[in-house]
């Protein structure tokens, strides 16, 4: 097994570095750079814009750049941010917490109830509870999360119940650890709700259709009829089995966790990567572009790994060699 | 009223330059803010876009990192400093004379007041001042946009000297008539902390972000960021060593503390202002009657001040590649047709929910040097519109195409940036009117970065809909107005152009261009203010006249603020802030 693991990391080496340069390259295809915001300043002068190039090195030739990039990020440099003039590392890093805070919660919110309704609904297959259930889902498929966002912060304006944006209040440095705590659940509550309700639609919609595919095999009628209680059925064996196809979904969860709520982030002014990377492909901040696509890339790998790794456990029918 | 008669009076007086020398303000002449009267406590929470980027002002491009700099470095924490009309004011300089040598050279005297103190408590002197223009803003290797603002018209910087630990003098080669208001308008910075960077070529690797949560930020302005919590807020408190009083000889500011809270989403902003999380609101013109209708119940003002700086236009490559094209936009009777088809009125009430004025020249109306009578207007009117295109030399086919003499079908494209709603708005509108003109305008919204590479370093673009920046001073356009100007990008010299794109042999430059050029290069050079307003008057009427920029509308300059908040006529150009230093709560 760890040496399975091992291979794979190696494997993902030139992967990673391969998907570095093709992103790099997009960057560089689309029209523009990052001085062109200045361009169409008239305070700006010819001089101050050669002498911002050379400074950020806009000047060298693409290639040269992306291996004097790739270099540096090979010994942990990951280079300067053009717009914040800092390290991209110490930037991408500062917001971390936020995303994974907000991800993580929805994540394990919309898995624990997705999971659990989704079978619910295909055990109560065409039910009156399952019908609502299904409308409750399409609807929530059907609204793309940042209108359901917008929605909840009318909510939030109508209401004065919940702050309107952010993740902490202004006054929190001064706070106990229990009201800093609740401070943060209060400005979590709407955007993890709203990132939520989309997956866990999905999820739900997922789960019942695979659990009742596996309720019809043969071997759960075969179990059934030999008298096995349905408890045991549905949850020791039906389960192990419908629960495969989410596990391959849940990889690619994982590594939609640091970019993938980028407009709710937006909207509810969430201090998260989404925001970081989006303002750096607006204002073509190269270098903070290429490493958080390169961070995707690596969380794709991860999750792509870790649900081989769970199939494993769950499917004997897979071996990792 | 009184202390702006008293600046306006100083002003005037520079229109008798008789004397060598020259008294622009004396120790007589209140600084903003003495008249104050207010109370201590409280906090104001502010909205913004983004967060700072830097906290460096030679590094700092945008507002989000200026609009936090401005709380340490600005708000009279400046030699001189400008109200809300753009009046200029005495602030740590007590008196100023300008003296005009007979070498021809101009020298700049300021006298500071003494016993100010930096914000960590360090004596502030001359000596800081002369390190500031010398050693930062002056320095080859420290670049920033600030040094293009104080060169004279040759491109020469200035040199300061000290004279004593409280004056100072600014010695620039020749007259140069914004030396004041720029020179005295310069951050200044701690020379007791930034003189080791400068030293050892550091100086803009500081100051970042960082130094707010490493409480590294000193100034002479009324605030110090202390907190930055990345993409939430920056929180500063007041500074206990600003120099201001008021009325009564208490220190300023009145307010404990300042906080910017990072608000990415204009929808997020309006709804913070309503459920009370933010104390004053830039308010668009999509929300401006709901915030009004709802002003009186929630206890807020809102208002209008006045129309704003920028300026949004309609241009013409006049270098395209099609010889057709190119005749077609280099004719001014075609730009007059535009001017007379557009429809600004429609503008207005469509795009700006009527809270705008039509635009018809370079110059802001709240510029001084603003001159209606100076301006050729262009009411709607399709009927002189094909009067013009007659007298151009174009007809209607049997179609109703307009045709030029050669017989070519008049179409052409017409772009903005994508996403600017306004500005779509308008390109649509031009369409429309066109169509009736017979001219077939095909709209392309395109990326910004796209746009502005067509439109500066190829000549593959034929109209666009863009806007500039605008100020008070006419002078800071001149990239745009000068004939080898960086953004003179309808018509660009050879020379000049970014890309290099334009081939000398298709490059024409009409004389009236050339007379814009001269007034833009000799202006700074007068100081006598009448004469300054008679040649912008000229630059005015030249540009109205032949239209090589076809302005639209501007929209007002809108804002809301809590009503316990003493806000003090705001305006475009000094916004809801210009008084921040002796702005209260009255509850």
């Amino acid at each position: 097994m760890l040496k399975y693991i091992a291979r794979r990391l190696v494997i993902a080496i030139p992967e990673l570095i391969v998907i570095s340069f093709l992103v790099f390259m997009i960057m560089e295809a689309a029209p523009g750079d990052f001085l062109d915001q200045y361009k169409l300043d008239p305070s700006m002068s010819k001089e101050t814009l050669e002498a911002m190039k050379k400074e950020l090195g806009l000047d060298q030739h693409p290639l040269v750049r992306y291996f004097k990039w790739l270099s540096g990020a090979i010994r942990g440099n990951f280079g300067y941010s053009f717009y914040y003039r800092r390290p991209v590392s110490k930037l991408i890093w500062e917001r971390v917490a936020a995303t994974l805070s907000l991800s993580l919660t929805s994540l394990a919110g919309s898995w624990i109830l997705g999971i659990a309704l989704g079978t619910f609904s295909a055990l109560k297959k065409y039910s009156l509870t399952d019908k609502i259930l299904t409308v409750f889902a399409f609807s929530f498929i059907a609204v793309p999360s940042f209108f359901l966002g917008l929605l909840l912060l009318y909510l939030a304006a109508r209401t004065g119940w919940f702050p309107i944006g952010g993740m902490i209040s202004i006054d929190h440095n001064t706070m106990t650890a229990w009201q800093k705590f609740k401070d943060l659940l209060w400005h979590m509550t709407l955007p993890a709700t709203a990132l939520t309700l989309g997956s866990m639609a999905s999820l739900m919609r997922y789960m019942r259709g695979s659990l009742l595919d596996v309720l019809n095999e043969d071997y759960v009628t075969f179990a059934r009829a030999k008298g096995m209680p349905e408890r045991i059925v549905v949850f020791k064996h039906a389960m192990r089995n419908a629960i495969n196809p989410m596990i391959t979904f849940l990889g690619f969860s994982i590594s939609g966790i640091l970019g993938g709520s980028l407009f709710i982030e937006n909207i509810f002014a969430w201090p998260g990567m989404g925001r970081l990377i989006y303002q750096a492909l607006i204002q073509k901040d190269l270098y903070l572009v290429i490493t958080s696509g390169l961070i995707s890339a690596v969380l794709l790998v991860i999750g792509n790994l870790v649900a081989d790794i769970l199939l494993a456990l769950v499917d004997p029918r897979v071996r990792l060699t | 009223m009184k202390r702006f008669l008293l600046v306006a009076v100083l002003l005037a007086a520079v229109a008798i330059f008789a004397a060598e020398k020259y008294v622009w303000f004396d120790e007589k002449t209140p600084y903003l803010g003495s008249d104050a009267a207010g109370k201590y406590g409280g906090r104001i929470v502010v909205a913004t876009l983004s967060g700072p980027r830097t906290m460096n002002y030679t590094v700092a491009k945008e507002t989000s990192s200026t609009d936090v700099i401005a709380l340490f470095m600005g708000y009279g924490g400046t030699l001189v400093e400008l109200d809300n009309y753009a009046r200029l004011h005495p602030a740590i300089a007590k008196r100023c004379e300008v003296e005009l040598t007979d070498e021809g050279k101009m020298i700049v005297t300021f006298w500071l007041r003494e016993g100010i103190r930096w914000s960590d408590g360090h004596p502030f002197t001359a000596d800081d001042f002369v390190f500031t223009v010398n050693d930062v803003y002056c320095n080859p290797n420290i670049p920033s946009s600030t040094q293009d603002v104080i060169k004279d018209s040759q491109g020469r910087l200035p040199r300061a000297e000290k004279i004593d630990d409280y004056t100072v003098r600014v010695i620039y080669e020749e007259p140069f008539r914004l030396a004041v208001r720029y020179i005295g308008g310069l951050y200044i910075w701690p020379k007791h902390i930034a003189e080791q960077w400068v030293k050892d070529g550091t100086f803009r690797e500081k100051w970042t972000v960082e130094a707010i949560n490493n409480k590294e930020l000193v100034g002479l302005g009324p605030f110090i960021p202390v907190e930055y919590v990345p993409d939430q807020y920056i929180r500063a408190v007041r500074n206990p060593y600003y120099w201001k009083k008021d009325a009564k000889g208490n220190q300023l500011p009145y307010l404990d503390e300042f906080v910017f809270k990072i608000l990415p989403d204009l929808n997020a902003i309006k709804l913070a202002f309503e459920n009370g999380e933010i104390d004053i609101y830039g308010v668009t013109a999509q929300f401006y009657p709901e915030i009004k209708a709802k002003a009186k119940k929630k206890n807020w003002v809102v208002g209008t001040g006045g129309p704003t700086y920028g300026t949004t236009f309609i241009t013409f490559n006049w270098n395209h590649d099609d010889p057709v094209k190119r005749s077609w936009f280099r004719n001014e009777y075609f730009r007059k047709a535009v001017a007379y088809a557009m429809d600004k009125e429609a503008m207005i009430d469509t795009l700006l929910a009527g809270l705008g004025v039509a635009q018809w020249g370079p110059v802001s109306v709240l510029s001084p040097f603003y001159n209606d009578d100076a301006l050729r207007k262009y009411p709607y009117d399709l009927d002189y519109a094909r009067m013009m295109l007659q007298l151009g030399g174009f007809s209607w086919d049997k179609d109703g195409n307009l045709i030029d003499a050669q017989g070519n079908k008049v179409e052409f494209i017409l772009s903005t940036n994508a996403g600017n709603t306004v500005r779509e708005g308008m390109c649509n509108i031009i369409r429309d009117e066109l169509a009736k003109l017979g001219i077939k305008v095909t709209f392309v919204p395109l990326d910004f970065n796209l746009l502005v590479n067509k439109m500066l370093n190829t000549t593959d673009w034929e109209a666009v809909v863009i806007g500039l920046t605008g100020s008070d001073e006419p002078q800071g356009g001149r990239n745009v107005w000068a004939q080898k100007g960086t953004l003179h990008f309808w018509n660009f010299h050879p020379d000049a152009a970014p890309g290099k794109q334009i081939k000398p042999e298709i490059y024409e430059a009409p004389d009236w261009e050339l007379e814009i050029d001269r007034i833009f290069a000799e202006n700074v050079k007068v100081l006598d203010q009448k004469k300054v307003y008679e040649m912008f008057s000229r630059f005015q009427e030249l540009v109205s006249e032949h239209l090589p920029l076809i302005y639209t509308v501007q929209q007002l300059y809108l804002y809301a603020h809590k009503a316990d908040l003493n806000i003090i006529e705001p305006t475009a150009f000094g916004g809801m802030l210009w008084t921040l230093p002796w702005i209260y709560w009255k509850k």
